[in-house]
């Protein structure tokens, strides 16, 4: 409860002071365009020449494009920009000021940026999804949606546990940020289903980096994919990840603070 | 009466990765690394009552703000003892941290995109502070810092010595009982030194609150501070009030006179400091202050005489190369 308020707080604040800036939206917009046309315009390539993509109709692949538009959105407005800020912390030392505060920290890192402006891309992301959902055959019911949601807000939790994990074990641990950047980019994979995947590759997009239970996951739950197991399996991996990266967050804590040497 | 702070035979040493100049080394240095330990606090002892404000003195290097980031519970300590207000800062329990509030002079808490406002309603959030005490404390902070107009603006306009009051006033809204300011004035001009330094008395005269500051403003010091802790090299060298210090560690006073002829040659009694338009300066052993003063009336005309102990700047670096050659 507390912490939800110290959450809607940070919110708050970081929704006024981005709207100091509210040209930017335009920009995001454009950028956004950009972005969706090229990929709807490869999508199209690839459906000139076949029906089906590994089992996926173009219309079903067209829901997990708008699932990964969307958390794009979601990564870029408020989980890079937290992860960024907490880079800018350690190099100039105002971590200092978010450890000696009496809340969680690893809360507290990852509320104190946010780029609302990038967030247009959850708006887009979700219109290519209902568009895209307008096509398919079987429209999903009541418990299909349901599903989605849950799954959805899953995913927004593994996105922000491994974005995090990572950047504390690459940069604070290690102290190096182009594996952050790395991976970074190996988010375009998820703009297609990780079932399309030849094995070893579906295995480190689900497991390594789980683009499968941010993006593939929410997309099976409106096309009819999405068992009960597969959602509980989703709700633990997402727990594990969490525990992992609070763990290796007090590693990196401890390491700071000359506890471990 | 239970200190508010107290140190004993606190350590933290750093162990720091050593690399010489060059591509072979470089390459060496990937395979096995040297490391080389650097002692920054070397078994300091002190403590502080509640209410009491203390200059922590040392020059670069001291120590002073690894001992302070022990104190704050940002450092686990290597050995030794710390506690405050009866908590192991190590532990960073939130009961403490909403205890205690750390300023740094060359480091911002404040978000530099809003107003300063608004970081304070963050803390309001962060430190749970009720309504009601949070508007109380933060409209008087507001008036002791003079700072009503500039709270609205965002911090990136606001000049270095506007920033650093409004950043005191968010250290301080959930009324700490113990401060950790390490250089708060540092930079700014003297007028704004000043500023700082009289709302930091007003302050814990009003709150009774426990201060640990760092300064290399003796200014600072002299204004704020009954006692005084001088760190080197980790280690304490001084423990005790500022007019101690002055007595144990400048053996010398200066005399400054002024003559009716000018020109006088006074060298025989005593190093001439200064001289000219008829007043001259010279030291002497404190002990003799007195005797030369006598002899000095009787042999020359003089229509004034002070004696002065020297600036604590000089004392403070009499005191560091006497614990470099002890
Ligand atoms: N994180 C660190 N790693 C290695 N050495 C450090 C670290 N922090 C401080 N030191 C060293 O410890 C000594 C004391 O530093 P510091 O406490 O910052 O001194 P002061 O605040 O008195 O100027 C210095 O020699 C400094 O180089
Ligand atoms: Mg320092």
């Amino acid at each position: 409860m507390e912490s939800l308020r110290l959450v809607g707080t940070f919110l708050r604040i970081g929704v006024q002071t981005e709207l100091q800036y509210r040209s930017n939206v335009v920009f995001s917009v454009l950028q956004s365009l950009v972005a969706v046309g090229t990929s709807l315009a490869v999508l199209a390539l690839v459906f000139s020449h076949t029906d089906s993509l590994g089992g996926w109709s173009g219309d079903e692949l067209l829901v997990v494009m708008g699932v990964y538009v969307l958390m794009g959105g979601v990564l870029r407005s408020v989980v890079q920009p937290a992860m960024n800020q907490l880079m800018d912390d350690v190099q100039h030392g105002t971590l200092d000021f978010v450890l000696t505060k009496p809340a969680d920290s690893m809360l507290l890192v990852s509320i104190r940026r946010i780029e609302l402006w990038q967030s247009v891309d959850v708006l887009v992301g979700a219109g290519i999804v209902g568009f895209a959902l307008s096509r398919l055959d079987t429209r999903p019911g009541l418990l299909a949606v349901l599903g989605f949601v849950v799954a959805l807000a899953l995913g927004v939790v593994v996105l922000w546990a491994f974005w995090l994990l990572l950047t504390t074990a690459a940069f604070w641990v290690v102290r190096t940020d182009s594996l952050v950047e790395l991976l970074s980019g190996m988010y375009q994979a998820g703009r297609w289903p990780v079932t399309i995947y030849p094995g070893w590759l579906r295995i480190g997009f689900t497991f390594l980096v789980p683009l499968a239970f941010a993006i593939t996951v929410p997309a099976q739950a409106l096309t009819g994919r999405l068992s009960v197991w597969l959602l509980l399996g989703a709700a633990a991996f997402t727990v594990g990840l969490v525990a992992l990266t609070r763990w290796v967050w007090s590693v990196g804590l401890r390491a700071y603070s000359g506890a471990s040497a | 009466m239970e200190p508010a702070i107290r140190v004993r035979d606190l350590r933290k040493t750093f162990r720091v990765a050593e690399r010489d100049a060059g591509l072979g080394a470089s390459v060496r240095s990937l395979v096995r690394r040297r490391y080389r330990e650097v002692a920054a606090v070397a078994g300091v002892s002190f403590d502080v009552a509640p209410g009491e404000v203390v200059g922590f003195l040392g020059p670069n290097g001291a120590g002073k703000t690894t001992t302070l980031k022990m104190l704050s519970g940002l450092l686990h300590p290597t050995g030794g003892e710390v506690s405050v207000l009866g908590h192991v800062p190590a532990r960073r329990e939130k009961a403490y941290l909403g205890r205690i509030t750390l300023v740094m002079g060359n480091r911002n808490q404040l978000q530099w995109d809003i107003p300063a406002l608004d970081s304070f309603e963050l803390n309001r959030a962060v430190y749970r502070i009720p309504e009601p005490e949070f508007r109380r404390a933060r409209d008087e902070l507001v008036e002791l810092l003079e700072i009503g107009d500039l709270v609205r603006k965002p911090v990136r306009t606001l000049s270095l010595g506007e920033r650093m009051k409004a950043e005191v006033a968010a250290a301080l809204l959930h009324r700490p009982q113990v401060l950790f300011l390490d250089e708060p004035t540092i930079g700014l001009d003297i007028g704004a030194q000043k500023r700082l330094r009289g709302f930091v008395a007003e302050y814990t005269r009003r709150h009774g609150a426990s201060v640990l500051l760092t300064s290399h403003y003796m200014a600072d010091v002299q204004a704020l501070c009954q006692r005084v802790v001088v760190i080197d090299k980790g280690q304490v060298l001084f423990d005790g009030g500022l007019r101690q210090l002055t007595a144990r560690f400048s053996p010398h006073q200066t005399i400054t006179v002024q003559l009716a002829e000018p020109g006088t040659d006074l060298s025989a009694f005593g190093a001439v400091v200064e001289a000219g338009e008829g007043r001259v300066s010279i030291q002497v052993p404190k002990a003799e202050t007195s005797a030369v003063a006598g002899r000095l009336l009787a042999a020359h005309a003089v229509t004034d005489l002070t004696i002065e102990d020297p600036p604590i700047e000089d004392v403070i670096e009499q005191a560091f190369s006497a614990g470099r050659t002890a």
